[in-house]
């Protein structure tokens, strides 16, 4: 049966790795706050996927940002996808040879989708995470792009429909009200957008605790669960998290202790 | 002991090349020139992309004949891993209609997106083939890492162990000297470090 993932994603900016909430940056620390509290090479025994993404207010700088992949993904054995800022074949590529297995995108998925189809094409659409930002609004659901700072034209809906035509592999769904919050998954939204999503779908933004991972893997219409927060699962709060799902029958992997 | 994972520019091969040392292999290397993959005990064929891409840059390498006479002449082991595996394979739907290198009897076709989600997509479990050495020390059924919209499916014995999504399609397979694995042993935590080692080690 096909498992349910947990994914990690981290926020970097400029140098730091960060918490965000409700898309506001608070710098946390480097890759060796990084390495000391989370360490790194065994928390990943515990997740399924990591995701990098580079929000930095700034410019982005490709090099910077592909140089922390390539240091932060030695003797990690699981898929890494990054992104943040992708604007060129170019940008891709260096991220790809930096480590990266996937590559996400969010802008580019509005205002270059010619970007994406060569990308598909030449990765293949497994490759390729479409990353969507959205926020609550006398409800409907709004779609932001640049870093949450530009608000689209379209709802979420119809803004999903459009993105699904580009044969990416994956949708990675960022509820911008629960972001940072510690408050839970935006289960709400699944109403309205589960039929329209034809891809797998992981969603973002809220998880506090391993209650709110485990509640949110429950759903069907979900493939995997992701988590930004810095400071809920710090130390060894991963593991543990996972031991817990695990334990409580969830579907998701399990991996042998006997390698050597 | 000396390992060559083919590079014919496509996809991330960094996870490999930490895998293998992880687990190991002391010499390494990456590369596409026919002099550097003779030294191989043993050659691994990575791939991410799409097929016909594949084995247009296989081509255009030489790499089917150089890849021919190691394998199915002077029988060096190879492990085709995803793509990699597919290309092993006698041909693929993608890109219209391709042929690979037809080492084996399995051929490629897309996952149907009426029946499940494509592409699939996480850990999914495996029922080992007990025959093969790959999964030698690993239980029964364990997880591997998949990512991928076209599967192979064959009507023979290629001692494949197999793997569940919309129907049954090969997972792995192991003719001998000749493997693959459709999922990412690199990215498949404990379980792929595990077969990984098997390869270096047992085929």
């Amino acid at each position: 049966m096909l498992r349910k993932r947990i994914i990690f994603t981290l926020i970097y900016s400029d140098g730091f790795f960060n918490q965000s909430r409700n898309f506001r940056l608070q710098s946390v620390g480097n890759l060796g706050w990084l390495e000391k509290n989370y360490k790194f090479q065994e928390i990943a025994f515990a997740l399924d996927e990591l995701v990098v993404l580079n929000a930095s207010r700034k410019e982005k700088n490709m090099a910077d940002f592909a140089g922390m992949i390539r240091k932060l993904v030695d003797d990690v054995f699981i898929p890494v996808a990054a992104g943040g800022g992708i604007s060129s074949m170019d940008d891709a590529e260096v991220l790809f040879q930096s480590g990266a297995d996937k590559i996400v995108l969010n802008s580019a998925l509005h205002q270059n989708p010619i970007l994406i189809r060569n990308l598909v094409k030449k990765y293949g659409s497994q490759s390729i995470v479409g990353s969507i930002d959205y926020r609550k609004s006398e409800g409907n659901y709004e779609v932001y792009i640049n870093d949450g700072n530009y608000k689209l034209d379209l709802y979420l809906e119809e803004y999903l429909e459009k993105v699904i035509t580009l044969d990416i592999g994956e949708i990675y769904l960022n509820s911008m009200d629960k972001d940072g919050t510690g408050f839970g998954f935006d289960h709400e939204v699944l109403e309205r957008i589960k039929e329209i999503v034809t891809l797998p779908l992981i969603i973002a933004g809220g998880a506090g605790n391993e209650n709110h991972l485990m509640a949110a893997l429950k759903l069907d219409a979900i493939s995997a669960v992701a988590t930004a927060n810095l400071f809920n699962f710090i130390g060894d709060g991963l593991p543990k998290a996972r031991k817990k799902i695990l334990e409580s029958g969830e579907n998701i992997a399990n991996w042998t202790d006997n390698v050597f | 002991m000396k390992i060559v994972i083919v590079d014919y520019g496509m996809g991330n091969i960094n996870s490999i090349v930490g895998a293998l040392k992880y687990v190991g292999a002391k010499e390494i290397s990456v590369s596409s020139d026919f002099n550097q993959l003779k030294k191989a005990d043993k050659i691994i064929l990575p791939g991410v992309g799409s097929f016909g891409k594949a084995m247009e840059q296989i081509t255009l390498k030489s790499l089917d004949a150089y890849l021919k006479e190691l394998v199915l002449e002077q029988h060096v082991p190879i492990l085709g891993i995803c793509l990699g595996m597919q290309l092993l394979g006698v041909s693929s739907t993608e890109d219209g209609s391709n042929y690979g290198l037809g080492f084996i009897n399995g051929n490629i076709t897309k996952f149907d997106n009426l029946k499940v989600k494509v592409p699939h997509v996480g850990f999914n479990q495996v029922v080992a083939n007990r025959d093969s050495l790959l999964y030698e020390g690993l239980p029964d059924i364990s997880d591997f890492y998949f990512t991928h919209s076209y599967r192979m499916t064959t009507h023979e014995n290629i001692n494949q162990s197999i793997c569940h999504y919309q129907d049954q399609f090969v997972a792995s397979f192991e003719m001998g000297h000749i493997a693959g694995t459709q999922f990412h042993p690199e990215l498949s935590q404990t379980n792929g470090l595990k077969l990984l080692k098997n390869f270096i080690e047992k085929l």
